[in-house]
């Protein structure tokens, strides 16, 4: 009896924390087996599924335009991308070209949504590193643009805001004013949010070195987006297969070089300031005109499938869309950006300790709805 | 590097003017809106709670099958009266019930409606709509959807049970925006 | 004899009363503070400005059901919130609140606002019972039987551990050029002038002892043992009602006496300059301790304007700090008042 008890002890050095679902700094209900000695991180092992609502399955049921709604919920801080792709991936498989004003509203209101995105992970990440002040203020910011949505389409967060062949609404009068307004703003915001932040010493020590993946590791597991592009892949969807009409405006695709929670950082930072002047080349073209190509009322495909895929604010996302010809999908499958991101999770962590697992955490920039679907 | 610079390094400016950005703030005016007193109006557009006109319904079912959770049920029979010595058969609405508790509020049902104004919409501009008892209070049958009271509607803004809806927005989109959906 | 004993006792009851009030009056000024910072209005229903929200909250602790989890070592647990609660309490008896001033009460001279005004050992007394409040912390993260708790609880003890060192070896330098352990008598050396105090004699000192300040007390930058958002609240996850509040009201009395003493240490104490030389008797008596509140009213916005503005340190970080860091500028600080002593400078 005693001796196992002193083996159990022996034995002793690894820890099996379960981390989440409910915990402060995993983003949702994501939940971590971590195995630890000490505070060192040997292993993690990711549990998904808390939030699953089967909305893959939900789609089969819906008219396309009703299938829009149940994307507003997978990424429920970036709707609008959400909606892009789904409309797009049906107007590819239709054959249709929506008009100019349209997809330049939608590259306008993608952008804003970015913007949101971005300020939803600059805020929680900060928190979870310690700096608790920043989130009240990129969540202020972030209102104004969901003020901007609500006067756009009637809702702040599941924007339900696009539909097949164009845009449902064109805007209120005094929109692009109030638009403009706001990103005039914006930058020194930002500025102000680098300051907090940026050079500070305990931010860095935080960051610099922490959750770091090589180019080639990020390709082979397949991520995209910021942890991507802080790896240094200059691969963004926007420039690589254009669609809306990114094609005619000029914007750059911030690298990092060493892959660290740093680098990501600072990838988004600017990303911030580049949908910023994206935005503001939208608004000085926005051209007149109808914001709905003409569609038939209820929406058929033809047979066939299409893959199409839009920047969002994460990652790629992309819809695989399978048609029989009938009113709805036959099968609509999610490229979700996050849940293939998460993936990498452990081998970035592993060998660091707790505090980098939140950090790390927080620079994948994960949302449990479009993990789980 | 020379050695001076690594001894300015060692001197924590930089938390010092975070410091400063907080500091910043302090004195800024505050945004918060403190609710029960004090409330936001929502914009024109905003989707909340519904608004249901009976008289301009003509039972079409089109909200029903544009609805992507199937929340609206619609029963109706046809009448058949003599106007002018012809027979005409009329639809006439029995039940027009939304589930509103599991509503989500994406307002396909109000872009599928062919009347002009629309019969159903939900740019009532509430947003109050917190309960107690989920099942009764949230749902509501055509009575209660033209009738409901209990919210603090917004100057120009018409309640159902005050008999009138906002002007209709969609109208005006229309017309400038081309053709819809 | 029983004059003198009363007089202690209602020094106590004053300094007692004070303190205690000193954290509703914090835990407001934090969260306020805080929420102004954060560009909101924090806290302002209860009362005036929010100004019962404090004890709207001790309220509701109070009401809260005390809940002992199973699997806990139920002495440990019960004791760990009182070891802390009392180690938070008994420092103070040290601490000067006022000048001497030489004011009597039924014939019984006060000596200050200062409960053991003859301890001659004030200095080291701080320190020693300062240094038990570790056991309140590790005794709760180990007794609650909880893996989040005691990651927490060993966090706390490495930190207060190592700081525990640099915050002594600073407190060593004002203890050289005082040459006297009598908190009294350190503020006395320091002279009414500022050029005087040690804050501008000992910067490096200074700057040392208020980092290990904020270590000691599990403030933000260094607030590994909570760690919200890592090990969700750290050393005291379990606990809930009173003893929880008794680790909140600790956490927040030795952010009140660390100022204090950085107050006594460093910044001339109750002293202002040329005023405090000018009085004498209970003018005296009234406007030193004003000085001295204002003095820590100061350190303690600083702790909050701190808490709110910088993220947290990791945890092999916060050893390199102290270790590599704080401890050699201390070496340092104590090398250089060695030296000017030597010269006749101090």
């Amino acid at each position: 009896m005693e001796r196992t008890h002193l083996k159990a002890f022996a034995d002793a050095e690894e820890m099996e924390i379960s981390f989440g679902p409910q915990h402060p700094s995993t983003h949702g209900v994501l939940r971590l087996m971590v195995k630890v000695d000490g505070e060192r991180i040997l292993d993690v092992k990711p549990i998904i599924g808390y939030l699953h609502r089967g909305t893959e399955k939900l789609f089969e049921r819906e008219t396309y335009n009703g299938c829009i709604p149940h994307t507003d919920r997978m990424d429920y801080t970036a709707a609008v991308t959400n909606n892009q792709g789904l409309v797009g991936a049906v107007e590819r498989l239709m054959g249709i070209t929506i008009p100019p004003r349209a997809a330049y509203l939608r590259m306008i209101l993608a952008e804003l949504q970015r913007l949101a995105s971005h300020l939803v992970w600059l805020a929680t990440h900060a928190l979870d590193i310690g700096a608790q002040t920043p989130y009240f203020y990129c969540f202020e910011e972030r209102d104004k643009i969901l003020d901007l949505f609500e006067e756009y389409c009637g809702a702040r967060l599941t924007t339900n805001c696009m539909r097949v062949g164009g845009m449902p609404f064109d805007l209120t009068p005094g929109w692009t004013d109030r638009c403009r307004a706001f990103i005039e703003q914006f930058p020194a915001k930002v500025s102000d949010w680098e300051r907090l932040l940026t050079k500070n010493r305990i931010w860095r020590e935080r960051t610099v070195g922490v959750g770091v993946i090589s180019a080639a590791d990020a390709i082979e597991w397949g991520l995209t987006g910021p942890p991507l592009r802080g790896s240094g892949v200059r691969w963004d969807i926007r420039k690589v297969f254009p669609y809306d009409r990114y094609d005619e405006v000029e914007f750059d695709v911030p690298i990092g070089t060493n892959g660290d929670t740093y680098d990501r950082y600072l990838v988004r930072m600017e990303e911030m300031r580049q949908s910023v002047r994206i935005i503001r080349q939208c608004l000085e073209r926005l051209p007149d005109g109808p914001v709905m190509a003409k569609v038939p009322k209820i929406i058929k495909p033809p047979k066939g499938e299409v893959y199409f895929s839009v920047e969002a604010p994460k990652g790629e996302l992309g819809y695989y869309l399978v048609s029989e010809g009938g009113d709805t999908p036959y099968r609509l499958h999610v490229r979700p950006a996050c849940f293939i991101n998460l993936q990498a999770l452990p081998e970035m962590v592993r060998g660091q300790l707790v505090a980098d697992l939140v950090a790390v955490i927080g620079t994948l920039d994960i949302v449990l709805g479009e993990i789980d679907r | 590097m020379s050695w001076w610079d690594k001894i300015l390094a060692f001197i924590p400016l930089e938390l010092v003017q975070g410091l400063g950005v907080t500091g910043k703030y302090l004195f800024r005016k505050k945004v918060t809106v403190q609710y029960p007193e004090q409330r936001l109006e929502p914009k024109d557009r905003f989707r909340g709670m519904f608004g249901f006109s009976e008289e301009r319904c003509i039972v079409c079912h089109n909200c029903a099958k544009a609805c992507p959770i199937d929340i609206i049920h619609i029963t109706d029979h046809f009448e058949e009266s003599v106007v002018d010595g012809k027979k005409r058969k009329k639809k006439v609405l029995d039940r027009y019930d939304i589930d509103v508790k599991r509503c989500m509020f994406c307002g396909l049902c109000e872009e599928a409606c062919p009347t002009k104004p629309v019969a159903i919409w939900l740019t009532t501009k509430t947003y109050e709509t917190a309960a107690y008892e989920r099942n009764e209070r949230l749902y509501f049958d055509k009575v209660r959807l033209q009738t409901w009271d209990g919210v603090l509607p917004f100057p120009g803004v018409k309640a159902p049970a005050e008999g009138g809806m906002p002007e209709d927005p969609k109208a005006e989109k229309k017309a400038a925006g081309g053709e819809g959906a | 004899m029983w004059a003198e004993l009363a007089v202690t006792a209602a020094k106590l009851l004053v300094v007692a009363t004070v303190l205690l009030t000193c954290v509703p009056i914090m835990v407001w000024v934090e969260r306020r503070g805080a929420a102004f910072i954060q560009d909101r209005l924090g806290p302002n229903r209860v009362g005036p400005m929010g100004l019962l929200q404090p004890v709207i909250d001790a309220v509701k602790l109070f009401f809260k059901e005390d809940l002992t989890p199973g699997g806990v070592n139920p002495i440990l647990y019960t004791l760990a919130p009182m070891v802390s609660m009392f180690v938070a309490l008994v420092t103070f008896i040290v601490i000067p609140f006022s000048a001497d001033a030489g004011v009597e009460v039924f014939g019984v001279p006060l000596k200050g606002i200062h409960v053991a005004p003859d301890l001659g050992v004030g200095v080291l007394y701080l320190l020693a019972i300062s240094s038990l409040g570790v056991y309140g912390i590790v005794l709760a993260g180990w007794s609650s039987n909880n893996k989040y708790s005691l990651l927490g609880g060993l966090r706390s003890s490495a930190q207060l551990l190592s700081y525990e060192l640099s915050l002594t070896m600073s407190v060593l330098g004002v203890v050289l050029v005082s040459g006297t352990l009598n908190l009294q008598e350190v503020i006395g050396r320091q002279g009414p002038e500022i050029w005087k105090w040690h804050a501008v004699t000992q910067p490096i000192g200074f700057i040392v002892f208020l980092v290990a300040a904020f270590a000691e007390t599990n403030r933000l930058p260094f607030d590994l043992a909570e760690a919200e958002t890592e090990l969700v609240a750290g050393y005291h996850v379990e606990y809930s009602s009173m003893r929880f509040a008794s680790f909140f009201m600790s956490e927040y009395i030795n952010i009140v006496t660390i100022s204090a003493l950085t107050v006594t240490l460093f910044l001339g104490g109750w002293q202002v300059p040329w005023l405090t030389a000018t009085l004498s008797g209970w003018p005296l008596l009234l406007v030193s301790a004003g000085a001295f509140a204002a003095k820590v009213a100061l350190l303690l916005w600083l702790f909050v304007w701190v808490r709110w503005s910088l993220p947290r340190f990791r945890y092999d970080q916060l050893m390199q700090l102290g270790w590599k860091g704080l401890l050699p500028l201390a070496a340092l600080n104590l090398l250089i008042v060695g030296m000017a002593m030597g010269q006749g400078w101090l």
